[in-house]
């Protein structure tokens, strides 16, 4: 299973990267819209955890880009602020405030990939 | 006849003729005596013979005989005398005429007296001279009267040659003596010289015409009016010779007539249009009732006229009115039908002020297009600035004419005077003789001025009501609108009038308040309320503006209660505005609240966001290296991972707090959130041992978001937890008050100090040590969100109550 980290924060993306491989995933990172955009289409991940806040695109287009590829790939929507009220779930299938806690985003994916 | 025959016969007619007849010799002895001397002397006539005359009538103061023929005795001529005597009281008149017998040619030896009683004759001679003088002195006195009579006193013949012309005459009519005798009429006027003849035929049968009002013609041609009394003139025979006429100038008294009947007129019509006006106080319909009576022929008779009003921001003079027909068709159509319609001023008048307002003439449509710039030298303008009447008698040879009024109307000839009011010129009033081209008389213009005083009288009120219509209507749009409630309450306490926001607020209508005492429509009470503003503004008499608590009502409200006086200065009640504050109190507080939260949430937000980032990633390797570690480096690891972790927690509730959170409603059994929520700190009051105690109402269902109302009472209970000391209790109940679930949670704990007390849910404030000062904000904010309320009773050292009121759910 292919996880796709976007997140401009580089100690983040390390960490989220390190603990998924240790969980047996294989990760593969980006660091602002455009680029996540492109691994989304390269890469083919099977789940994506996208941040909400990066320097170029705004995280909602990226979201909106992603669901028009290919609607069925879940992406969970995880931001430092909860905009939760802001953007509903919108067309993402979770959202999940950051914390240095991973448990309950590995509980997350677990679960959203076995839906699938 | 012989001798003796002709001696008979004288003695016949001597003893028979009528008068006395005595014969005298010289020496005065009768020598002979008639019977008819009989009734001259007293004695018998045969006892006079040869008796001496002076004896016998002389010393008897009768007729003396002998007087009269001493004269004829000494002259020897006839010699004729009257002697007047005195008989029995009465009056005799004897004629005696002496007549010589001559003896020799010379020498008168006797003399013949008759004696003939004249006293008929001589009365009736006195009469006739008594008469002549009357006569004689009449003539001198018609004469007199003639020559000197105000009055023309002038004879001619039937063919009209002046016959006689008084002093008079020469005065009125300036023709002397010498120049009007012989002449043919010469103060006729040539244009009456065939009525004259017609009265010259009436004369000629015999009429008198008395005071016949006609004009005459002065030397110098001036044309008089006179009154004339001619009468036919008659000679002896009763024929008619001549005229007589007596004239007098009336021109003056005419005048004065004329005067008279023109004030009298020009007052009733300045007196009705102007109390016409005065009724009228729609400026609309006044300006035209002013213009019609301008133009109508019962009015000023003008043919048009035109309203400028001056446009003072503009500089000019704008047409606002006009009157008057469009063609000359129009305008006889318009004076026949007027004519056969008949319609009086006051009826036309009377159609203006009630009818439907028209306005929609050629000609006044035309006149509202007219501007005229006051900064030129027009006669309008001038008008307007030397507040002056104008009359421009040619536009030809005017230079000042108002060239646009002759485009636009052809006007060849107009008058205009200003509209003064106050010292102000409101406007100009134009009129013009357009159709029938009468030329404006001074007297149209003394009539104009004192008529348009009136008008600008009128126009001002119908300005002022207009203003003070408006400005009323706006009060009364005002005093409707505003959502404070405004009502008037006289001095006993009776309201007299409210506005709209009485009514709402108080939930009857008007009717059921107007009328009734203010301490009962707002107090709910019999007797004047104690705290009541208008209660004080009626003693003091002055103005009160006080923040009122009343439970009546139910609210706070800051009434102002300012007298009233009428015209004469009375006290006559109280104005009051009572504004509703509870709402604004809230909302005031709420604002504050929001502002407040607004701010810090923006900060909050903003570092809590740029602290995130490190915190996931500085917790999240510690974990990893925690489980990579042994020994007391896993000890650190995990002492920061959880120091992290709070980090995170407090960072959490600050975001919470911060944001909107939305809420989900489902309808909940208010017990069962109470018993989750202690659930929750069950661990924490085994540890302190602390006492719970439950009182739990029956189930009441309310409808909120169940996660957030626990979050909620949470917060409650963890400032009572921590507030208690060991073994202190903390008690929890619900019960329905009204429609609300009232939760109670009450502690045994330190209380909190009356200071901050009004703090205690502002965002950071906190008496603890470890503490964000958030928990009761968002307790607060929850329970708004949900439409409740929270009350706090708390006492340094007794405890703090914290009730929570919840609506119950309509469902």
């Amino acid at each position: 299973m292919k996880i796709l980290i976007v997140d401009d924060d580089l100690h983040i993306q390390r960490l989220y990267k390190e603990e998924f491989e240790d969980e047996g995933y294989e990760v593969v990172v980006a660091s602002n819209g455009q680029e996540a955009i492109e691994m989304f289409e390269k890469e083919s991940p099977d789940i994506v955890t996208l941040d909400i806040l990066l320097p170029d695109i705004d995280g909602i287009r990226v979201l909106r880009q992603m669901k028009e590829k290919n609607p069925k790939i879940p992406v969970i929507m995880s931001t430092a602020y909860d905009y939760r009220d802001d953007f509903a779930v919108w067309a993402s299938e979770a959202y999940i405030v950051k914390s240095s806690d991973l448990d309950e985003l590995k509980i997350m994916i677990k679960k959203l990939l076995t839906k699938q | 006849m012989d001798l003796a025959n002709r001696q008979k016969f004288t003695e016949v007619i001597f003893e028979n003729i009528r008068d006395g007849v005595l014969i005298i010799d010289r020496n005065y002895r009768i020598l002979a005596v008639n019977n008819s001397v009989g009734k001259w002397t007293e004695k018998p006539v045969a006892e006079l013979m040869d008796k001496d005359c002076m004896e016998v009538f002389h010393n008897n103061s009768l007729i003396c005989p002998h007087c009269a023929a001493e004269v004829t005795f000494k002259t020897g001529e006839v010699n004729v005398v009257t002697q007047k005597i005195s008989r029995e009281g009465a009056t005799h008149y004897a004629e005696l005429s002496v007549y010589p017998v001559k003896q020799n040619a010379e020498e008168v030896a006797e003399c013949v007296v008759f004696i003939q009683d004249i006293t008929d004759r001589m009365l009736c001679h006195n009469e006739v001279l008594r008469l002549y003088n009357e006569v004689a002195q009449t003539k001198e006195y018609l004469e007199g009267i003639i020559e000197n009579s105000a009055d023309a006193i002038v004879t001619s013949d039937l063919n009209g040659i002046i016959t006689s012309w008084n002093k008079g005459a020469e005065r009125i009519y300036g023709f002397t003596k010498e120049d009007a005798l012989g002449k043919y009429l010469p103060f006729v006027p040539e244009f009456l010289l065939d009525p004259e003849w017609e009265y010259n035929q009436r004369i000629r049968n015999g009429e008198v015409l008395r005071r016949i009002e006609t004009f005459r013609k002065k030397h110098d041609g001036t044309i008089i009016s006179v009154s004339l009394t001619l009468s036919p003139i008659k000679n002896a025979a009763g024929e008619v010779i001549g005229i007589s006429g007596i004239s007098r100038d009336i021109s003056e008294k005419k005048n004065v007539e004329k005067e008279l009947v023109r004030r009298n007129q020009e007052l009733s019509r300045l007196f009705f249009i102007s109390s016409a006006m005065r009724g009228t106080l729609e400026l609309d319909r006044l300006l035209r009732m002013v213009l019609t009576a301008v133009t109508m022929g019962e009015g000023l008779g003008f043919n048009r006229a035109i309203l400028f009003l001056v446009d003072e921001d503009r500089n000019l003079l704008k047409g606002a009115m006009g009157v008057g027909p469009a063609s000359h068709d129009e305008a006889f159509h318009i004076w026949d039908s007027l004519s056969l319609e008949r319609k009086t001023l006051p009826d036309i008048m009377h159609e203006i002020e009630v009818g439907p307002s028209k306005k929609d003439s050629f000609f006044d449509k035309l006149s509202q297009g007219i501007e005229i710039p006051l900064s030129e030298d027009t006669i309008l303008a001038k008008a307007v600035k030397e507040k002056k009447l104008f009359t421009v008698d040619d536009v030809g040879s005017e230079p000042l004419s108002d060239i646009l009024l002759i485009q636009q109307l052809g006007t060849q000839a107009y008058a205009v005077v200003p509209l003064i009011s106050r010292d102000k010129v409101l406007g100009v009033l134009w009129v013009d003789n357009y159709f029938n081209r009468r030329p404006v008389t001074e007297e149209d213009m003394r009539f104009l001025s004192a008529f348009s005083n009136h008008v600008a009288a009128a126009i001002e009120n119908a300005r002022l009501f207009e203003q003070v219509k408006l400005t009323e209507q706006e009060l009364e749009n005002i005093f409707e609108s505003i959502s404070d409630m405004v009502y008037f309450v006289t001095e006993d306490y009776v309201v007299k009038n409210i506005n709209k926001a009485v009514s709402l607020r108080l939930g009857k209508p008007p009717e059921e308040i107007i009328g009734k005492k203010c301490y009962e429509v707002f107090h709910g009470t019999k007797e004047p309320w104690t705290e009541c503003p208008h209660q004080k503004t009626v003693q003091k008499r002055v103005a009160f503006v006080e923040e009122v608590e009343d439970p009546y009502m139910g609210g706070t409200f800051i009434t102002s209660s300012s007298p009233i006086f009428d015209i004469s200065g009375e006290f006559i009640g109280t104005v009051n505005v009572v504004s509703d504050i509870t709402e604004l109190k809230n909302l005031r507080e709420k604002v504050i609240k929001t502002d407040r939260m607004a701010a810090l949430g923006e900060v909050a937000a903003r570092v809590a966001h740029e602290i995130r980032n490190p915190l996931v990633s500085l917790g999240g390797f510690a974990r990893r290296l925690e489980k990579k570690l042994e020994g007391n480096m896993k000890e650190y690891a995990d002492i920061i991972a959880k120091e992290v972790g709070r980090l995170e927690g407090i960072l959490n509730e600050i975001l919470s707090f911060v944001k909107d959170t939305r809420i989900i409603k489902e309808t909940v059994d208010a017990n069962k959130l109470v018993d989750e929520v202690v659930a929750l700190i069950e661990s924490e009051i085994d540890d302190k041992q602390i006492l719970i105690i439950k009182e739990l109402g029956n189930p009441v269902d309310i409808f909120v978001d169940p996660n957030r109302i626990k979050d909620a009472f949470f917060n409650i209970l963890k400032n009572a937890l921590q507030a208690v000391d060991n073994n202190g209790t903390v008690s929890v109940k619900t019960y329905a008050k009204n429609s609300t679930c009232v939760f109670e949670f009450k502690d045994s704990g330190a209380g909190i100090a009356e200071a901050d007390l009004p703090f205690i849910f502002d965002p950071f404030f906190t008496t603890k040590k470890a503490g964000t000062g958030l928990g009761l904000t968002i307790t607060h904010r929850i329970i708004e969100e949900h439409g409740g309320s929270i009350e706090v009773e708390s006492k340094l050292g007794a405890g703090s109550t914290f009730r929570v009121l919840i609506p119950v759910s309509d469902q």
